[in-house]
């Protein structure tokens, strides 16, 4: 790795810092964006194994599984404790949610990208960036802790809701679980707050000389609005976390109802609460929380899109227009988790038609990608096939979720696995392929070095399949009615032809993990055999090619000044195919 | 020979759409339809009709993505076009998007009304009392008494909380036995019957699925929701023989079996909270079976009041 070779060597007077004030406590931005990727890494690494180990489950629910079942206590019959695995996809889903997707986008991408793309030295409030991802620690080690927890940990789904999350009787020992649950989240929380007010004032502050907003690349765009939608829905996510922490600790009763609950001959007493008033906060930030999730990736698969199909982003402003418009849409639609929640149907309708009206400005963006692709000179680097799979998936992903948002037809597959099927199309599927899209462009500029094009290459065309492979057949065992965070499935009729795809989907999970092992090596192994990169080894536009590979502390040479936008591929004017921001062209 | 990575996503997105095509005709499609003269030949044919339209736009857009990726793919001394946008492109492609999500929007409107507003719900001829719990359904059959205070205490409400203890007195005569039914696990209606359920739940969340009658509801604690559905003439799936219970039709040489299940999680037995759906020829043969089940309840202690 060769990060921060170059330092020093700038001119710039920054005086030469400890090894520990430059990588492990550093306010550099790249720094710390690099530490978040890499965390978000390790993090993918324990969901995925947790995702592998949900499928097995499903798949093979009789039976002792070898290897792992030697694993299981005796009392459980050498099997899987049913209590076990709804820890396992609860810990999966919140994994891979708030610390891998979340942190990856947000964390390493916004971190890395938003200064170098702007044309500044570094964040804003640099102090307050390296805190960011420091109070992510305590977070980790929470979350990690929640495993050892008694009853194996939190259990109640990555959406806790009450009473089962908040009442202890309701799930025996998930008590300590679910308290590190709720604090680690609420670093998480506090991590992304500082991350966006820092990114919010950095793009509005340090653009460089010319950079006007509608010369900002779509990366960056969508981390502005991504922060902004963080900004305004975090809160509301951290007041229902202490509120349930309340509950679990002080025995507070704000999701307790008026007459309480009971087990057995337990009861808890009398309420006064509501179990719906958690879905409501919930959903209000962790809907806008779907697109803190996408919006990022989709802004960065433009920029790979454009560059290497040689050709300027088709339609930038409507592209603009349609990142904003899913925002906006996204606060008034958080319902549509809620329409069989017991929430008075006629709030469904108007949360429905919200709801639909969102596949709008989707439809958008995809159709300028497409036009874009069009009467383009496409080189399909591992960057570019990563990008394209993420439209034709984003694609899947976005008309099925019309399926949902029709309140009638919500009715039949709310909680079944074609929602299931949905969300990993949208977030493995469209977020994680754009993630990997983005780490194939911008390895070179973080480590100055390339990754393996064949390796990539191979990597890609595994996981396209067996991803398809993976969550496709959820569709369609969804339609069949398999409700979602099923043990097993095997003892109903209805179900009985579900089982046969519900071991090919298990199979080639198996596959789909086996296969990102030739990431992980080409990544490590780049890192210190790849080929030396070069300052703008993909021939772009955008101002971080114009720096150093990696850049330095403080990045730029000289403040770069920006003369159009970012998109200028093919231009008439050059005789090469690329025109980058910062290179003024003489009169002629 | 960059070209041929759109045979790679060609082939995979061909082989979603066969067996998305192939799926309904071996076993992988809807579960029969046992609603199918109320709302659920609606839910049926509302999902139906997005299929088509979003089938029309995969095919449509996937198809310009792959042949783009095959023609415009990258060649020594070629240039791409130097274009920005296209004013008209972006108005059609907003507009059109924007008519077709607009008709999805509105066509489903009563539907949903039928399905869920209270107010709406047909006038019911069977009754049934659905109480949640970890890991179970618990059903209260009212009788004639009950029925006309549950409906004048709910029937008329949407949402409300058990109003007092009140409801818990319900059913009950003087000496604290039992005059409705209580039974787990078994929902029995018969063909044909406008059937309300008012859900419950004790504990935790749960959801009230019934999948050949298109029906999900979650059951929240401190709430009872009514919802309803009604099996067609031919959904009838056996009759009760006193003295040697359920007897099942049979189709393609397997019982017709209605499963109920549960479709939110409960706790670590949220996959065994399976119930079963009776539906009874007639009312009189609904009728004989609650009086059989009545009177094993009167030999039992189980009928008396805790």
């Amino acid at each position: 790795m060769s990060v921060g070779q170059t330092h020093g060597a700038t001119g710039h007077e920054h005086p030469e810092l400890s090894f520990i004030r430059k990588y492990i406590f550093s306010e550099d931005h790249k720094i710390i964006g690099i530490q978040f990727l890499f965390s978000g890494l390790i993090f993918f690494l324990i969901g995925g194994t947790l995702a592998l180990m949900v499928r097995i489950q499903i798949a093979w629910p009789n039976n002792n599984i070898p290897i792992l079942s030697k694993l299981f206590p005796v009392s459980w019959g050498q099997r899987m404790d049913p209590a076990f695995y709804n820890m396992l996809f609860s810990m999966h889903a919140t994994i891979m949610i708030f610390f891998v997707i979340i942190p990856l986008l947000g964390g390493a991408f916004g971190n890395f990208l938003i200064p170098l793309m702007i044309g500044a030295r570094d964040m804003a409030f640099p102090r307050l960036n390296m805190c960011s991802y420091w109070v992510m620690w305590p977070g980790f080690l929470m979350i990690l802790a929640s495993f050892f927890a008694e009853g194996y940990g939190p259990g109640a789904g990555w959406t806790s809701y009450p009473t089962l999350a908040s009442v202890d009787i309701t799930a025996p020992n998930s008590h300590t679980g679910q308290i590190l649950w709720l604090l680690a989240l609420m670093c998480v929380g506090l991590s992304s707050m500082m991350g966006s007010v820092n990114y919010i004032t950095t793009i509005i502050n340090l653009r460089a000389p010319g950079m006007t907003l509608f010369r900002m690349p779509l990366a960056i765009w969508s981390m502005f609005i991504t922060a902004i939608l963080q900004a305004m829905a975090l809160p509301v996510l951290t007041v229902a976390l202490i509120l349930q922490l309340l509950d679990k600790t002080l025995g507070t009763t704000f999701f307790l109802p008026h007459a309480g609950v009971a087990i057995g001959n337990q009861g808890t007493g009398f309420g006064g609460g509501q179990p719906l008033l958690w879905q409501h906060l919930f959903w209000f930030y962790s809907h806008p929380a779907v697109y803190i999730m996408i919006l990022p990736a989709m802004g960065m698969v433009s920029d790979i899109v454009s560059t290497f199909a040689r050709k300027p982003l088709f339609g930038y402003r409507p592209m603009v227009y349609a990142l904003t418009g899913i925002a906006g849409l996204g606060f008034i639609v958080w319902g549509h988790h809620m329409f069989q929640s017991g929430m008075d149907p006629r709030l469904g309708t108007g949360f429905m038609i919200a709801t639909i009206m969102i596949a709008l400005p989707s439809a958008v963006k995809v159709f300028n990608w497409l036009g874009t692709l069009w009467a383009s000179n496409t080189q399909y680097t591992t960057a570019m096939l990563n990008a394209l799979a993420f439209v034709s998936m984003f694609i899947i992903g976005g008309l099925s979720g019309i399926f949902m948002a029709a309140t009638p037809v919500d009715v039949y597959i709310h909680d079944t696995y074609f929602i299931v099927a949905h969300l990993h199309y949208v977030l493995f599927m469209s977020s994680i392929f754009g993630i990997f899209g983005a780490v194939y462009m911008w390895f070179p500029k973080m480590f100055g070095r390339l990754m393996s094009e064949f390796w990539g290459k191979v990597h890609f065309a595994l996981t396209f399949i067996f991803s398809n492979c993976v969550f496709f057949p959820m569709h369609i065992i969804g339609v069949m009615g398999h409700p979602r965070r099923y043990a097993d499935s095997t003892a109903f009729e209805f179900l009985r032809g579900a089982h046969g795809l519900n071991i090919f989907m298990t199979v080639s999970a198996m596959l789909l993990g086996l296969a990102q092992v030739i990431f992980l090596a080409n990544f490590l192994i780049s890192l210190f055999r790849g080929q030396p990169a070069g300052r703008n080894p993909w021939h772009s536009n955008s101002l971080e090619w114009s720096a150093p590979s990696p850049p330095p502390h403080g990045n730029f040479e000289t403040t770069p000044v920006v003369y159009r936008g970012p998109y200028e591929f093919a231009s008439p004017e050059v005789p090469e195919d690329y025109l980058p921001q910062t290179r003024k062209l003489s009169p002629a | 020979m960059q070209k041929w990575w759109s045979v790679l996503f060609g082939a995979v997105l061909l082989a979603e759409t066969a067996l998305t095509l192939v799926a309904p005709f071996v076993g992988w499609g809807l579960p029969p339809l046992a609603n199918r003269e109320s709302f659920g030949r609606d839910v049926d044919y509302l999902f139906h009709l997005i299929l088509a339209l979003t089938g029309f736009f995969f095919v449509l857009t996937e198809v310009i993505l792959v042949v783009g990726m095959w023609r415009f793919a990258g060649q020594p001394g070629r240039r791409a076009i130097y274009v920005h946008g296209n004013h008209k492109l972006e108005m059609a492609w907003s507009l059109v998007p924007a008519a077709l999500l607009l008709f999805i929007a509105l066509v489903q409107i009563n539907a949903w009304a039928d399905i869920k507003y209270a107010k709406q719900m047909r006038p019911p001829h069977h009754i049934i009392e659905v109480s949640a719990r970890q890991f179970e359904w618990r059903m209260r059959y009212p009788n004639e008494q009950t029925r006309k205070e549950m409906t004048a205490a709910l029937g008329s409400e949407e949402w409300s909380e058990p109003t007092s203890k009140k409801a818990e007195d319900w059913g009950h005569d003087s000496t604290g036995f039992a005059t409705d039914f209580h039974t787990v696990n078994e929902v029995h209606t018969w063909a044909g019957a406008n059937t309300r359920i008012y859900l419950k739940s004790r504990d935790v969340l749960h959801s009230f699925f019934l999948p050949h009658m298109r029906l999900k509801q979650d059951a929240v604690p401190g709430k009872v929701i009514p919802v309803w559905f009604r099996p067609d003439s031919d959904a009838f799936n056996g009759e009760w023989i006193t003295g040697k219970g359920w007897q099942y039709e049979q189709e393609d040489g397997h019982d017709k079996v209605w499963d109920l299940a549960c479709a939110e999680l409960c706790g670590w037995g949220h996959y065994k909270m399976q119930g079963r759906l009776y539906v009874h020829k007639d009312k009189a043969s609904y009728d004989r079976w609650l009086a059989d089940a009545i009177k094993m309840q009167r030999d039992t202690d189980d009928g008396r009041k805790k």
